[in-house]
């Protein structure tokens, strides 16, 4: 059944904030935060989201752990409906989907040893205890380049590879079908990250697991992902297959980003086409009417503000959002 | 070649103790007018204590032991709390990582650029208002006369990195250091305040001090580089003579662990095993020994002093010969 190959499959889902009532009693601007977006995540695939800040990309993850209910739309992991499920049910389909965050000194509790914490999913979920508990974290461990007696260790013993490690090690725990990598390496410093990367391509490799892979960082996207996904104020507008993508990158801020995420190469970042974007990003609450990306798009014109273009596919495969690319 | 001018700036020899331990050792430097020089390294590798200490920032548990901090004839390293005041923002000024921590949420921006320019010099606030209003023009501000009366929390990151650009530059500073500029920014925001470094840098002849450890933003801004590893300097050279061919097994595999264009997707990164030291391991040797492909016994028993390579190009490596081993090993 192709139906089950499908991890992740989100349809048309909107996430708005605030709108009725607010703190004091009035009423507030609605938020628009994420603005009907579907997509398929497949087994043992990396799909890369792409945007800068406020551009939803958190608030989608969120959505698709079933921490934040969307207004419309539907999110599937591993075919069940995690939209509007009860408590129970979400607690069953929340094992097949983990997170891991950006800085993981935040993400660990500094109190309990990491062996505590890495087990700790696997008693809530009465999957081992005692001894075989022992067993399973010392495996996870090992899995992720650490030793089983870390597991006695707390985590201000380790450095912030180590223990982004161990974050990897607690996701791994209830063996998830999909997780969702918060900008895993951002906080980690350079010589740690291509550890960090080669042991999620190790991972996968490995379990079949598939990863969202939330990032600003082009050349790590570049060098991990599948499929890429870039999202500007709510709403994807470019998705294609990694080498489409980056052979031929179509909307006009795809290439904004492209050209402004700086090459580790002087020869190459100094000689290549600048598109240096003009101004900010226009608050999710005050969305600019048509294509949200006209108030800053070189390639603007007139049809741009009034009609919002959908997402269409093109000659490669690509699927892109705009009216002049 | 081109010749560099004369130095501005020369950190000579610097030297920072913490609890006993060289965490800035035997440090030098220079940096010439309109030149951006980055200092390029991991967490705990001693680049921000140099630049602390450059504005007589240092936190009260660090002690400089030995060196100098040369702007032109002033040795910054011997200035008092009382003379610091007087250099700070005149002489020399820092902008830092998140730009909206280092700027008063209670007062107008316009309030806090005008500040810093009554600061050193005697003028109205009139004056000092419409000082402020034209550094705004100058860092790309649109609208200026609105923005002078907006409080911080009305702006967006990448504008409050501009209100900190045009307080550390409105009183002509010639050096600027600036730490971790646009790690806390958007990309797309990243670029416009690079671009504005660089027009700075030209229009001013302001000389920068970027403290950074992400490669992409040094390939970009950057003359020179200077990379440190553990307190000490590693290699120090010309930015394209640094990514073409460098001679430190650190800055080597440092660069070959940044996925390039060329590079297969999934394929292993090149990695560098092992941690980096704390002060308390620092040994004798060199303190990148344990993590060196190339490491002997003498690497292990004897620091390597910084050889020069010509054109400006210093390594502290006692097998430079033998750097082509490490490019097979990151290719």
């Amino acid at each position: 059944m192709s139906e089950q190959k499908h991890v992740l499959e989100i349809r048309d889902v909107a996430v708005h904030f605030g709108g009725n009532g607010g703190l004091f009693g009035k009423t507030g601007a609605v938020v628009k935060a994420v603005n009907g977006v579907t997509l398929d995540i497949v087994r043992g695939e990396t799909v890369a989201l792409v945007g800068e800040s406020g551009c939803g990309k958190s608030t989608l993850s969120n959505t698709i752990v079933g921490l934040q209910q969307p207004v419309a739309g539907s999110v599937k992991i591993g075919g069940e409906e995690v939209v509007g499920a009860d408590r129970k049910k979400l607690n069953d389909i929340r094992r097949k989907v983990q997170m891991i965050f950006q800085d993981p000194a935040l993400s660990l509790d500094p109190r309990s040893t990491i062996g505590a914490t890495i087990g700790e999913p696997l008693i809530v979920r009465g999957v081992a205890k005692g001894k075989a508990l022992k067993e399973r974290v010392g495996a996870l461990l090992q899995q992720v380049g650490l030793r089983p007696e870390h597991a006695d260790r707390y985590p201000h013993q380790f450095s912030g590879g180590q223990r982004q490690r161990v974050v990897i090690a607690r996701a791994l725990a209830l063996e998830p079908d999909l997780v969702i990598c918060d900008e895993p390496v951002s906080a980690l410093d350079v010589s740690v990250r291509a550890q960090i990367l080669n042991l999620l391509v190790a991972l996968q490799k490995r379990t079949g697991v598939s990863y969202l892979f939330v990032s600003h960082d082009l050349g790590v996207v570049r060098h991990i992902c599948d499929r890429v996904v870039v999202m500007y104020l709510g709403r994807f507008v470019e998705i294609a297959d990694r080498d489409t993508f980056f052979a031929n990158p179509k909307h006009p801020y795809t290439k904004a980003l492209m050209s402004a995420v700086p090459e580790a190469d002087p020869e190459v970042q100094r000689s290549k086409e600048r598109l240096i974007l003009g101004g900010e990003l226009p608050s999710p609450a005050m969305i600019p009417s048509g294509c949200a990306f006209h108030t800053r798009c070189p390639l603007a014109t007139e049809i741009c503000g009034r009609e919002r273009p959908e997402l269409t596919v093109r000659d490669d495969g690509a699927r892109v959002a705009c009216h002049h690319a | 070649m081109e010749v560099s001018p004369s130095p501005l700036l020369t950190v000579d020899s610097l030297t920072i103790d913490i609890a006993g331990a060289h965490v800035v050792d035997d440090v030098s430097f220079t940096v010439a007018p309109g030149r951006v020089m980055a200092l390029v390294g991991e967490s705990g590798c001693g680049k921000s204590l140099t630049s602390y200490a450059m504005l007589g920032l240092l936190p009260p548990a660090a002690k400089r032991t030995v060196g100098r901090i040369m702007l032109e004839n002033t040795d910054l390293a011997r200035l008092t709390e009382r003379q610091f005041r007087k250099a700070r923002g005149k002489d020399i000024s820092i902008i830092f990582q998140e730009p909206s921590a280092s700027l008063d949420p209670l007062s107008t921006v316009g309030t806090q650029i005008a500040e810093a320019f009554r600061a050193h010099h005697g003028a109205s606030k009139a004056e000092a208002f419409e000082k402020a209003r034209q550094m705004l023009v100058d860092v790309g501000i649109p609208d200026p006369d609105r923005r002078l009366h907006q409080y911080p929390f009305e702006l967006s990151g990448g504008m409050c990195q501009r209100i900190m650009i045009s307080i550390a530059l409105i009183c002509g500073p010639r050096v600027l250091v600036a730490d971790e500029p646009t790690t806390a920014l958007d990309v797309t925001i990243q670029a416009q305040i690079l671009d504005l470094m660089k027009k700075l840098v030209a229009e001013r002849g302001t000389a920068i001090v970027l403290i950074t450890h992400d490669m992409g933003v040094v390939a970009d801004i950057a003359d020179d580089v200077a990379v440190m590893y553990a307190g000490r300097m590693a290699e120090i050279a010309p930015v394209h003579t640094l990514f073409r061919e460098p001679k430190h097994p650190y800055t080597a595999l440092l660069l070959a662990s940044v996925p390039k264009l060329d590079h297969a997707p999934k394929a292993d990164l090149a990695t560098i095993e092992g941690m980096v030291p704390t002060p308390s391991e620092f040994g004798v040797g060199c303190r990148f020994h344990d993590r060196c492909p190339l490491s002997t016994d003498k690497c292990r028993s004897q620091a390597p002093p910084l050889f020069d390579c010509g054109d400006g190009h210093r390594s502290a490596c006692w097998h430079i010969d033998r750097m082509a081993e490490i490019r097979e090993v990151g290719a």
